[in-house]
């Protein structure tokens, strides 16, 4: 049996995670879950995501900062990232691009969208 | 054509298919192509026009052109959005309500792409701010005006409350959209007016006066809150 890719989910709005962490697991993934920037990385250095579902706007560290800490992890330097957030800002989506994310998604999801970027995202070679 | 006088156009896609639709459809252009939506933002034109594939590897289409009606510096760009030919009215009409300006299934006919683009550029060239005043919407037999605060299912007008018109709105804007019992206290309600109980109440009553024909769009995603799909 092939193994269920892991995605993590970091937000702090418990509506907007349980959400996307439900859409991961709809599109056939294992999900992890946290709540702020700091446990995401701690959780990411851990179990080695396969993917990760990142809000910009979390309370402690911002989403980008938290990805560029992801990113020095050696295991983690190439998994792919998508950032979601309700603000459409051109620079700040702009910025989340540039840190090489595997997407960008505005709040609220579109369910069929989310889950379409995150089965391509975890189908990368 | 000088030129100088050449049109110009920006494509955004990582499809060679439409890459190469669009250096044939607009033979005699000044093409500048950016495989994704990270590509395009780092020097986004200011002015003229972009077709914009919905099927980017780093962004849909349609998010996008929100980002870029949303910003002031790019809000006055012409966006022609493609989707494929499986794409939905409803979700092709989602594309117009996040901003853009034109819609093509593809590949569409080249010379009616090529007749329809030209068309835009030159009503483009004399472009005028949108009317601040919101038009009314209609959906089959549903009409709701914003500026009147009116909501009508063929001749009956419904009697909806402030909140319940706001609601309203509020699903018609994110159509296709989960929103959680949270996000619509946070967006629509008044900070502490109420408890997530009183949302699936008033949705409730929203949904019996929005009538049979009206009342199944608004869905329960259960555990998660409403999805609105027309």
């Amino acid at each position: 049996m092939t193994r269920r890719p892991k995605v993590l989910v970091v937000d702090d709005e418990a509506d907007y995670l349980q959400i996307a962490a439900r859409i991961a697991a709809g599109a056939g993934c294992s999900v992890l879950t946290a709540a702020t920037a700091t446990e995401g990385v701690a959780l990411a250095e851990r179990e080695l995501p396969d993917m990760i579902l990142l809000d910009v706007g979390l309370p402690d560290i911002s989403g980008f900062e938290a990805a560029r800490r992801i990113r020095k992890v050696p295991a983690l330097a190439a998994v792919p990232i998508i950032f979601f957030t309700v603000r459409s800002e051109l620079d700040m989506v702009a910025e989340g691009l540039k840190l090489g994310a595997a997407g960008y998604v505005l709040k609220p999801f579109d369910p069929d969208e989310l889950k379409r970027r995150i089965k391509s995202a975890v189908s990368r070679p | 054509m000088s030129p100088a006088k050449k049109p110009s156009a920006a494509c955004v896609t990582s499809d060679a298919g439409i890459r190469s639709f669009v250096e044939s459809a607009l033979a005699g252009f000044r093409l500048r192509f950016y495989p994704t939506a990270s590509a395009f933002l780092k020097t986004p034109p200011r002015a003229g026009l972009a077709v914009i594939d919905n099927f980017l590897p780093d962004m849909s289409g349609r998010d996008l052109a929100v980002v870029l009606r949303a910003e002031q510096r790019t809000s006055g760009l012409l966006l022609v959005l493609t989707g494929t030919a499986a794409y939905s009215p409803a979700a092709a009409a989602l594309c117009f309500e996040n901003g853009a300006d034109e819609y093509f299934h593809f590949p569409p006919d080249p010379r009616l792409f090529r007749a329809r683009i030209l068309n835009l550029l030159a009503r483009g060239a004399g472009r005028s701010l949108p009317e601040e005043k919101p038009a009314e919407r209609v959906f089959g037999t549903l009409k709701i005006s914003p500026e009147a605060r009116t909501v009508r299912v063929g001749t009956r007008h419904l009697k909806l409350t402030a909140l319940e018109f706001d609601l309203l709105v509020y699903f018609l804007a994110n159509e296709g959209r989960v929103v959680s019992r949270g996000v619509l206290l946070e967006r629509v309600w008044k900070p502490g007016e109420a408890g997530p109980r009183s949302v699936d109440k008033r949705i409730e009553a929203l949904r019996a006066k929005l009538g049979r024909s009206f009342s199944s769009k608004i869905k329960t995603v259960f555990g998660l809150g409403y999805i609105f799909r027309l």
